[in-house]
């Protein structure tokens, strides 16, 4: 799975810019040094490459110090593990367009090949130039406790040193190409986002984590005693409880009052012994002594072949709720039929006054079944349209209509329809319809 | 709406890396620049540096300088009377013995000097004293006869006088003349020695330079680096003793207690002791740029600060005896001068070289030299050196500095292998001027040194190498980094340390070289075979 990943962060990006201004400011200075040309003048890039490797020390100190507190050292450490894909991808695979052998993650920004050549300029090319650079600097002087010889050996490993540096340079700067698009690379290092490669185990698990921490249902878990172990932030509030300490290591019968107790007992003992509880109504004590109502999952906690405990979700009843509950009751039940059509005119729900009208032994028979199926063929132009006026946005409030029910019967109805709207996009249409097949026309 | 926060702040974000990593160089360059200009106008720092104060002494009133003198030693005798411990002061100093205690490589303590060391000019003393000993704070050095514990012989003019009418004259042996006299094309007085030591001071440019700006017997011809000019020298040649400068005197350097001089001149010293240095007014520290005073742990200051010397008279860079002795037909001496007016041949001395503004050579130097003593063996197949500075790049004591060198071609014994001193002067029929028959100038000059002479004789090449100390540029004119730090620079003489710049490993060089090479070429070629791919 690939994401755009914030892989390399800000001190890092600063940290690796820095470097390299540096590196490539030390090598123009340095090389005039040298002798191999003359440009800003010998005491002016002897003075710039001083100043440059001081800063250039200080700039490594910091470096070091962010890569063992962040652990960030860890991404150097070698590994032949693909190593020989690796070389065999830049030497072949590259060019038939195979793809990378190795996947970059957070966790493992770096290609075998990468960690060793890395590892290589941290722990070797650098500290000897730094350690030549200060021998040049500091230790030819006669005066000093410890002194060399001459520069003869330093310089010439210093220049060396130089050289092999700008060759890393080179190839460096050549194989950020190679990601997926060519300045892909060096953008992630500007940016700090990259395309990478995502651990889909890992990612889900920490969804699933994070799901359970976040959820607004609220989370238990009790262990084989009935020792509450563990509750989320949902469960808390739904207790009204300030803290996880006032509930941890606490026994679930204080969840409860001593009328609703038996009740969870009998559910407690059938989860330890294997059973799933998808879903029960309860009554809860809360911590401030008030009551509430809740919809309870249980199941046990296995492992290895053991019950440990038990775990599930609560879901809070509330009044609101009790009160949508009622509307539901009271649509199921109304003498008025009730349909819902979604937003190709197709029929996804009617109650049982609807079925009765139109004569359907049963909704199986009509859900799934385009609306053109309740009318004869000439009223279903009329239908057609109060389906189009309301999918666009109109509520039709009261319409005579003629239904053609299953027998081919024909019976007549005021209609009412609304849009139903998710978010602002109207997925369908409902609406009651009244019989009236039984007044005649004058009284309408 | 959210699109566009979002990129606002990732420009942000971008915006604050950028600048978090340009702020840092910015105040660098900033800081520099500012420190920079600070220095570049800073003052010469001095120490200890404090001009001679004259005692305000008027002689004309002593009584005792009013008598009438008909003899210099007179005169010598009357300063006595009242400075009468300077006898002793004088008699231990080395302007009056000409010699310096030494000790050689084998341990033994000998006396090193005029008499037992040759130079590539007018070659050695013995049998040419009274021309020699013209420049002797003595009188009647005329044989090695002369008594160096006569007090009387002092000569306290030479230096004292500052009438400026006091002479020797230079075939005297140290006295001035008695009648009037020529001397090649100049006419010598007696001197008026009532004036003279009525009006004595301490010593002025014009009193040393009396001697030491005619060493070889005429201007700048030995040193190179001071010269008559001195006495009148601007800024642009001379910091020091710039009449539009420092206007300082020899003495101001070099410090005087109980008549010892301080200074060493290696033609002749040879060890590190009562030296002058740069140091004892600048420090060793000089410089406001801490890497140029690194530089001085093994670089002395005239190395930088002396870039050329011989800035206004010519100097003498070789003397070639062995084509001396020419004459014209009608036997008369031959005479050949350059552009400038110097001699280039001469009947008496041979071939010259003469050089301005020359660049000098560079040599390590601890403080010590080894001399050519007469009667030491030399090598008939190499270049004898006559003095040889001591010291090298592992040597701690040791510094670079800059020199003059002299060359000479001069007679040696063929048969024995030693260094020739010959009579060259006097009115007899050995001297091989006027005679200019070097077995009889060899033959008397090696008798009258005690040394042996087998009657055969040829001529050898010799080198000696002249410190440079005077002739100070300005700062600006001082060396810069790259006449040394490059190839070609001006060291390319010494090769006992890695010069950055200058050296470099040809095989590691070539190896980075190929390996850069290398890469760019893997690079081109994978590139291309990825686009040719891709097609």
């Amino acid at each position: 799975m690939k994401r755009k990943t914030y892989i390399y962060r800000g001190f890092e990006r600063f940290w690796h810019w820095n470097q390299a201004l540096l590196i490539f400011f030390l090598a123009f200075t340095g090389f005039e040094i040298h002798g191999s040309y003359k440009i800003l003048g010998f005491e002016n890039v002897v003075r710039w490459h001083n100043i440059a490797a001081w800063a250039l020390l200080v700039l490594i100190v910091f470096a070091i110090f962010w890569h063992f507190v962040t652990g960030e050292w860890k991404q150097y450490i070698p590994t032949t593990k693909f190593m020989k894909a690796q070389i065999s991808y830049y030497i072949t695979g590259i060019f038939k367009g195979a793809p990378h052998p190795t996947h970059k993650t957070i966790y493992n920004k770096f290609n075998p090949l990468q960690r060793l050549i890395y590892l290589g300029l941290k722990i070797f090319v650098i500290p000897i130039q730094v350690t030549t650079g200060f021998f040049y600097l500091f230790y030819v002087y006669p005066d000093n406790p410890i002194h060399i010889v001459g520069l003869n050996v330093v310089a010439i490993i210093h220049t060396f040193g130089a050289f092999v540096l700008m060759a890393f340079v080179i190839a460096h700067v050549y194989l950020t190409t190679t990601g997926h698009t060519p300045l892909s690379g060096i953008k992630a290092m500007i940016t700090g986002w990259e395309v990478i490669d995502v651990d889909e185990k890992e990612e889900r698990q920490n969804n699933l984590m994070n799901a359970v921490n976040e959820s607004a249902a609220g989370y238990y878990r009790l262990n084989k005693e009935g020792i509450i172990e563990d509750v989320n932030d949902a469960w808390l509030e739904m207790y009204s409880c300030k803290s996880r300490d006032e509930i941890i290591g606490k026994h679930y019968s204080y969840t409860r009052d001593k009328k609703n107790l038996a009740e969870l007992d009998n559910l407690v003992t059938r989860v330890l012994n294997g059973e799933v509880i998808t879903g029960m109504p309860v009554m809860r004590r809360c911590f401030d002594g008030s009551s509430g109502k809740h919809l309870l999952s249980a199941n046990p906690v296995i492992e290895e072949n053991t019950v440990l405990g038990l775990e599930g979700f609560i879901l809070d009843i509330k009044e609101s709720e009790k009160l949508s509950e009622h509307m539901y009751f009271t649509v199921r039940n109304s003498g008025a039929g009730y349909y819902r059509l979604d937003e190709k005119g197709v029929i996804i729900d009617v109650n049982s006054a609807w079925l009765e009208f139109y004569k359907y032994n049963s909704k199986d028979e009509i859900v799934g079944k385009h609306f053109s199926i309740t009318r004869k063929p000439d009223d279903i132009d009329e239908l057609e349209n109060t389906f189009n006026t309301v999918m666009s946005g109109d509520t039709i409030t009261g319409k005579i209509a003629t239904r053609r029910c299953k027998d081919g019967t024909v019976g007549k109805h005021i209609l009412s329809a609304n849009p139903i709207t998710i978010g602002n996009k109207t997925v369908g249409m409902e609406g009651f319809i009244i019989d009236i097949s039984k007044l005649d026309d004058k009284s309408i | 709406m959210l699109t566009v926060k979002k990129s606002q702040q990732k420009f942000i974000g971008l915006l604050v890396l950028f600048t978090a990593i340009i702020l840092p160089w910015i105040v660098v360059v900033l800081y520099e620049y500012s420190t920079q200009q600070v220095g570049g106008n800073s003052e010469v720092m001095l120490v200890n540096f404090k001009k001679d104060t004259v005692i305000n002494v008027d002689h004309s009133k002593f009584w005792l300088l009013q008598q009438e003198f008909n003899d210099p030693r007179e005169v010598t005798k009357a300063c006595l009377t009242c400075h009468n411990k300077i006898d002793r002061e004088i008699m231990m100093s080395s302007h009056w013995k000409w010699t310096r205690k030494y000790v050689t490589e084998q341990g033994d303590t000998i006396e090193l000097g005029k008499k037992n060391i040759i130079n590539n000019f007018c070659i050695g003393i013995s049998s040419n004293e009274p021309l020699c000993t013209s420049c002797h704070i003595g009188y009647g050095w005329k044989d090695s006869s002369f008594d160096h514990n006569d007090k009387n012989n002092i000569d306290c003019l030479v230096c004292h006088d500052q009438t400026g009418t006091y002479k020797k004259f230079p075939a005297g042996a140290g006295f001035p003349v008695t009648k009037t006299k020529k001397f090649g094309n100049k006419t010598f007085t007696p001197p008026d020695y009532n004036l003279i030591a009525q009006n004595i001071g301490k010593p002025q440019k014009e009193n040393c330079g009396a001697c030491h700006f005619n060493g070889g017997g005429g201007n700048n011809v030995k040193h190179g680096d001071i010269a008559r000019e001195m006495n009148q020298v601007t800024h642009d040649i001379d910091v020091h003793m710039a009449i539009d400068g420092a206007k300082m005197n020899c003495t101001d350097c070099h410090k005087t207690e109980h008549h010892n001089i301080t200074g060493n001149l290696y033609s002749i010293a040879s060890v590190d002791d009562n030296r002058v240095s740069c140091e004892q007014c600048h420090t060793g520290s000089p410089h406001t740029n801490s890497i140029l005073n690194q530089h001085t742990d093994k670089i002395a200051c005239q190395t930088c600060h002396i870039p050329e010397y011989a800035k206004v008279s010519s100097t003498k860079m070789s003397w070639d005896w062995s084509t001396a002795g020419k004459l014209n037909n009608d036997g008369s001496l031959i005479t050949e001068k350059d552009s400038l007016g110097n001699m280039t041949y001469f009947t008496k001395k041979g071939s010259f070289v003469w050089k301005n503004n020359v660049e000098p050579e560079y040599v390590w130097f601890n403080g010590n030299a080894k001399h050519y003593v007469t009667g030491d063996k030399v090598d008939p197949g190499k270049v004898v050196k006559l003095n040889t500075l001591l010291g090298s790049y592992s040597d701690k004591k040791a510094k670079i500095i800059p020199i003059k060198k002299h060359v000479g071609k001069q007679i040696y014994d063929t048969e024995n292998n030693i260094m020739i001193i010959p009579h060259l002067f006097g009115k007899d029929s050995t001297a091989y001027w006027g005679n200019y028959d070097w077995d009889k100038a060899a033959r008397v000059g090696m008798a009258s040194a005690g040394l042996p002479y087998s009657g055969n004789y040829g001529f050898i090449s010799t080198e000696m190498s002249w410190p440079i100390n005077h002739m100070v540029a300005s700062r600006n004119e001082s060396l810069k980094c790259t006449d040394c730090h490059t190839s070609n620079g001006r060291l390319n003489s010494l090769t006992d340390f890695y010069l950055p710049g200058r050296d470099k490993s040809n095989f590691l060089d070539s190896v980075g070289i190929i390996l850069i090479l290398m890469s760019f070429a893997g690079v081109f070629v994978h590139a291309a075979l990825r686009i040719i791919n891709r097609k």
